[in-house]
This record gives structure tokens, C-alpha cells and sequence, in this order.
């Protein structure tokens, strides 16, 4: 087995050193280029759904959220449930609200929205809201009559808005918006700023400090609508919600996947169109080296003879074609990952593709660049294998002599 | 010793048949020089492919010492053409790629017996041959009558016990020629190798011991005795 593997690799070396370099060159570019369709399509997909899960967490749904479980309105006694909460592992951070359902008013136009009551601190905790201020700035602990509101909301005199039609349209910071909450209770506001996250769920809500809540809604002080969680990288999900579950009665825990519906839609479309490109660009590979491969073969179909003639057996022989076919594919796949890595993903860095809940990232991920290795070595095998297998079968005097 | 018995080889082009051999039998003694004359279409390549094993007959035997070398296993067969037999073609047969030194090892490389240092002997026949400063040159680089040498070289690196050679002289001219007949004349008569090599040129006649004739597929003489 060493000696034909010592035989076959010889025989693949002087082959692709002695061969024809404009082949070997136009092979491994298209080579190239179907390595980095592998590399592109999963890595734009996976930015892609990665981008949409990441304003999931930051701005809507932390990666916990804690709720009443079914019969209670609110969650009792908040200060020393989070308290507790804080003292679990794997837990970074909380921040709890309360929310009631409003209609906000602006120079006649009318909106059903949903005001929560937030505390500006422990919210920068858990959410990112804060980074995605477009005008006037986030609230402060302290603030009482003003609110922020989300750009779906606010319309703020952007156009191309998903849902401009149906917001406010034109309020900006420094407005006076009237806010009239299910309660019974109305209030002035002044519009101290207007976020924009991208992410629509998000960009339809509405903001004031808890301690401007408590002026609507003081029954509602030491209590909470839900408790929003952001934990560790690396903590134990399960055991946090059992953790959590076993502090107070009453309560049910979902993760941010149990509000990612559309992602979660999402991401099965996008899984099957990666796979039809995946097949489309294997077939691509696999015919690329075929035609090669059997041109090759064709064109030396005497040399193989006097080789088998000479003793060479057709184990070497076809291993050597299989060499070759592998060492396209890993210098192909090599030049493919580099281009992709150092030229593709820092230049899209710069000039990324944009989405409708944000800007969106190529990334690399270590399994698909193994999975497409692995693809593309098998094609590779199996579409050198088929045409070398043909001559083999043949006889020696007529692959000589014919 | 060679043994050829009653072969014959029939080749079917679909309506036609041809018979190329016509029941062919012979002995080769073991350091012999032999060699097979006979005019254009007379058998005599198809005769020497099957005694190199490159093709099977249609009916008969041939025998390489003990073995029956036509009811073997293709995987036998390659076994037996790298370690028993070296085999000259008629056009060099050269693989372009590689140079004359690594032509040459490349049979010792896929033998590669224990202890044998494949390279240096490669090197070795090569000057034997007289192409040892042709070592690193690639076939192209060489004239015809210093390819087919290095083939001889090549055919050699496993110390085969024959060398079978097809018109090794058919694309040589006259000097290039008598330096190859020569060069195998030397191998036998040094190396005891048994040499059987077809011709059709009667001036090759004086390298032989023996002589077989052949004419439409059958013997027609032996060692000039009419058969």
C-alpha cells in the first residue's frame, strides 16, 4: 500500500508539475469559485439569521423573558424576586417592566400602542436600546412627563418606514405627544427621543421611566408585567429557568427562541435554499473535474497502458488521478477560504448588505468550512474515480495500442 | 525456461476473424538471446505480447518457469510483468513526464524490495546503458536511440529474468540501432539475462543464438532449419 501510495504520488506530482499549467490553472479557478459559493451562501444565511436573532435579544426579548404564568395579571413582590434572580449563575443581568396598553395622540392623528414602564438603568443592562437613539437621547431614572417612542411609531418623517402609513409620521424629539392609557388615566408628554433598531417588533413600542409609570399606574409599584433575563455565553439555560421556577409560584419562563417565530420561519427557507446551492455548486465541482479528469485520461489513455504494461498497478495509477483531483480541490478551497476570510468578509464589513432589521454580516463558521472541505474532497474523489475507472477496465493492448 | 505451447490468438474485428498465432509452440532456455524474425503481419509483435502477458491468447499455454502464466489473475499477471519480466517497446514508451532517471526506477519504486536501493541502481543501468550524464533530461530532451535505451534501462531495474523487446530498433537509424543491439547483446552475455527480441531486419540475425521464423502465424523455421 506505502509503495503504491509512493508510486501514485510521484506519478500525481510530475502530472500536475509537468502537465498543462492553463488546465490545471482554469481548473482550480472554477474550483475556486465554487468554494467560495460553499463559503458565501451558508456564511450571508447564517449572518443573516444571526443579525435577526441578535436585535431579537438586545432589543425585544432579552434571552429570558419571565412572565406571570396564566391567572395572574402581574408578578408580585419584583424588588426581592430580583434580588434572587441576580444571585443565580449563568445570569448577568434583569430588568423588570410593567406595560399598560395606550392610544397616543399627535395634532389628530391616533395610535393603539402598548407604554411600558422601564427603569433607564438596569434596562442598558439587558437591552441595547440605548445604542439606536436617532433623536433627543434615553430616559434617566429621574424623568417624569416625557416619553420615548420607536420610529415604527413615531414616523418622525421617514417615508421608506415599514409601517410610516399607519404611525405618527412626523413627531419628533422635543414634541408633545397625549397619551391616553387603558386605564382611564391621560397624560401630556414631551418626547425626549425616538430609537430606531431595525427591528420592527421593537421599533413599535413606547417608553417612560418607572418612576413616571408608578404617577400612572401606583398600584402596579413592587410589580411587574414581566422580568427580562440576559445570561452568560456559556450558561445552562434549563437549570436557570428551573432556578427561576423554584424561587416563587406563579411564574412561567420562555427563552428568546419562543419569540422568534419569524426567524424561525426564516431560517427553514433559508436552510433550503442553501442546500439546492450547495447542490448546484457540488454538481458544478463534480462535472468540472470529471471533464477534466476524462479529457485527461482520454489524451493519456497510452501512457496509462505503458504503465500497467510496465508494472504499475491500476491501484497506483487510479490513486494518483485521485491525488491530483484532491490537491486541486484543497489548493482551490484554500485560495477560496483566504479570498473569502482576508478579501470578502473584511470588504463587506465596510460595505454591508443591508436588511430590514439591519445591517448584516458574513461570517465563518468553522463547521461549514469543514462540511464544504469534506464536499468538496468527496466530489472531487468520486468525479476522478468514474473516468480513470474506465481504463482500467480496459485492456492493456488496447489502451496501448488501440 | 519458457515454454510456449499450441498458442493461438485470433483477434475478432466483428465479421471477420484474423488469426494472428496458429497453434505456436517453443522452448527458451534460460540465458538465451532469441530472436523472432519474420516479415509485416507475420505474428510476431502478438507473439511477444503474449509471452510479456500484455494480452491473453485465445487457445494454448505458456509457461514462465513453474507458472502458467495464461491461467492467472490479472493481479498475478502485473505481479509477474514487474518482477519477471521487462519488456522494450517498439516506440520507447517513455512517460513524458518523467525524466530518464525517474523512467527507470519507476518498476523498482512500485517492487521496491527490501534493501534495494532503487535510485542508485536506476543510476547504475543507466550508465551501463551509457546515459549516465542523460539522468535528469526529460525524453523529449533525448534522441530516439537514447530513449529506447533508457526503456532497456527501465526494463531492467527489477533484474527481470526476460527482457522481451518489440522492433526495439524499428525507429533508429543505423548507428542508434547497432548501439541498442549491442547494449542488449552485452546484457546478455554480463547479465544472463534471457532475451527474446522480434525483428525484422536480417542483419539483427547475428546478436541471436537462436533464431525463430514465423509466417502467417505458424513457424516456418528454426534457427534456419524449415519447421
Amino acid at each position: 500500500m506505502i509503495r503504491s501510495l509512493k508510486v501514485a504520488c510521484l506519478l500525481a506530482f510530475t502530472s500536475v508539475t509537468k502537465g498543462n499549467f492553463r488546465i490545471a490553472l482554469l481548473t482550480m479557478l472554477i474550483l475556486v469559485l465554487v468554494a467560495l459559493n460553499l463559503l458565501f451562501v451558508p456564511g450571508l444565511l447564517d449572518g443573516l439569521v444571526w443579525g435577526a436573532n441578535d436585535k431579537l435579544i438586545n432589543t425585544y426579548s432579552g434571552d429570558l423573558l419571565i412572565e406571570p404564568d396564566e391567572g395572574n395579571r402581574y408578578i408580585a413582590n419584583v424588588d426581592q424576586l430580583m434580588t434572587e434572580i441576580d444571585q443565580i449563575d449563568g445570569i448577568k443581568s434583569a430588568t423588570a417592566r410593567n406595560y399598560l396598553g395606550a392610544e397616543i395622540d399627535f395634532e389628530g392623528k391616533y395610535l393603539d400602542t402598548t407604554v411600558f414602564g422601564v427603569n433607564p438603568d438596569t434596562e442598558k443592562t439587558v437591552f441595547t436600546i440605548t445604542d439606536y437613539i436617532i433623536e433627543g437621547s434615553y430616559l434617566t431614572p429621574d424623568d417624569t412627563d416625557t416619553i420615548i417612542l420607536g420610529v415604527q411609531l413615531a414616523g418622525a418623517d421617514r417615508p421608506n418606514l415599514e409601517l410610516y402609513a399607519r404611525s405618527l409620521q412626523n413627531v419628533h424629539a422635543g414634541d408633545r405627544v397625549s397619551v391616553s392609557y387603558a386605564n382611564g388615566i391621560q397624560k401630556e408628554y414631551t418626547v425626549k427621543g425616538v430609537f430606531y433598531t431595525e427591528f420592527i417588533q421593537t421599533d413599535l413600542q413606547a417608553f417612560v421611566s418607572e418612576k413616571e409609570f408608578q404617577t400612572v399606574a401606583p398600584l402596579l409599584a413592587n410589580n411587574a408585567s414581566a422580568i427580562y433575563i440576559k445570561t452568560t455565553e456559556d450558561a445552562d439555560t434549563d437549570g436557570i429557568i428551573n432556578q427561576i421556577l423554584s424561587t416563587t409560584n406563579g411564574l412561567k419562563v420562555a427563552t428568546w427562541e419562543d419569540h422568534a417565530g419569524l426567524v424561525h420561519s426564516m431560517t427553514a427557507s433559508f436552510k433550503i435554499i442553501e442546500v439546492i446551492m450547495d447542490v448546484v455548486n457540488l454538481l458544478v465541482a463534480g462535472i468540472t473535474i470529471f471533464i477534466v479528469t476524462y479529457i485527461d485520461v482520454a489524451n493519456r489513455k497510452r501512457q496509462i497502458g505503458i504503465q500497467r504494461a510496465i508494472g504499475i498497478t491500476p491501484a497506483s495509477i487510479t490513486l494518483s488521478y485521485l491525488i491530483r483531483a484532491l490537491f486541486y480541490a484543497f489548493i482551490a478551497l484554500a485560495l477560496a477560504a483566504l479570498i473569502y476570510i482576508y478579501g470578502i468578509i473584511p470588504l463587506e464589513a465596510h460595505y454591508p448588505f443591508h436588511f430590514p432589521f439591519g445591517d448584516v454580516y458574513l461570517r465563518v463558521i468553522p463547521f461549514v468550512l469543514i462540511r464544504t472541505a469534506l464536499l468538496l474532497f468527496g466530489v472531487s474523489i468520486i468525479s476522478a474515480l468514474l473516468p480513470v475507472h474506465g481504463v482500467m477496465r480496459a485492456k492493456i493492448i488496447d489502451a496501448i495500442w488501440s | 525456461m519458457i515454454k510456449v505451447q499450441k498458442l493461438t490468438k485470433i483477434y475478432d474485428m466483428g465479421k471477420v476473424k484474423v488469426k494472428a498465432l496458429d497453434s505456436v509452440s517453443f522452448n527458451v532456455v534460460n540465458g538465451d538471446m532469441l530472436a523472432i524474425m519474420g516479415k509485416s503481419g507475420s505474428g510476431k509483435s502478438t507473439l511477444l505480447r503474449q509471452m510479456g502477458l500484455l494480452d491473453l491468447p485465445t487457445t494454448g499455454k505458456i509457461f514462465l518457469g513453474r507458472y502458467e502464466a495464461t491461467r492467472l489473475a490479472e493481479s498475478t499477471r502485473a505481479g509477474l510483468r514487474l518482477k519477471y519480466l521487462g519488456y522494450v517497446f517498439q516506440e520507447y514508451a517513455l512517460l513524458g513526464e518523467l525524466t530518464a532517471h525517474q523512467n527507470v526506477y519507476l518498476p523498482g519504486m512500485m517492487l521496491n524490495n527490501k534493501g534495494s536501493d532503487y535510485k542508485k541502481r536506476a543510476i547504475e543501468l543507466l550508465k551501463l546503458v551509457g546515459l549516465g550524464k542523460r539522468a535528469h533530461h526529460y525524453p523529449k530532451e533525448l534522441s530516439g536511440g537514447e530513449q529506447q535505451r533508457v526503456a532497456i534501462a527501465r526494463a531492467l531495474i527489477n533484474s527481470p529474468k526476460v527482457l522481451l523487446a518489440d522492433e526495439p530498433c524499428a525507429n533508429l537509424d543505423t548507428i542508434s540501432s547497432s548501439i541498442v543491439m549491442e547494449t542488449l547483446a552485452k546484457l546478455n552475455q554480463d547479465m544472463k539475462v534471457t532475451i527474446i527480441f522480434v525483428s525484422h531486419d536480417p542483419s539483427d540475425k547475428q546478436y541471436a543464438r537462436h533464431i525463430l521464423t514465423l509466417g502467417d502465424g505458424r513457424i516456418i523455421a528454426q534457427d534456419g532449419r524449415p519447421a
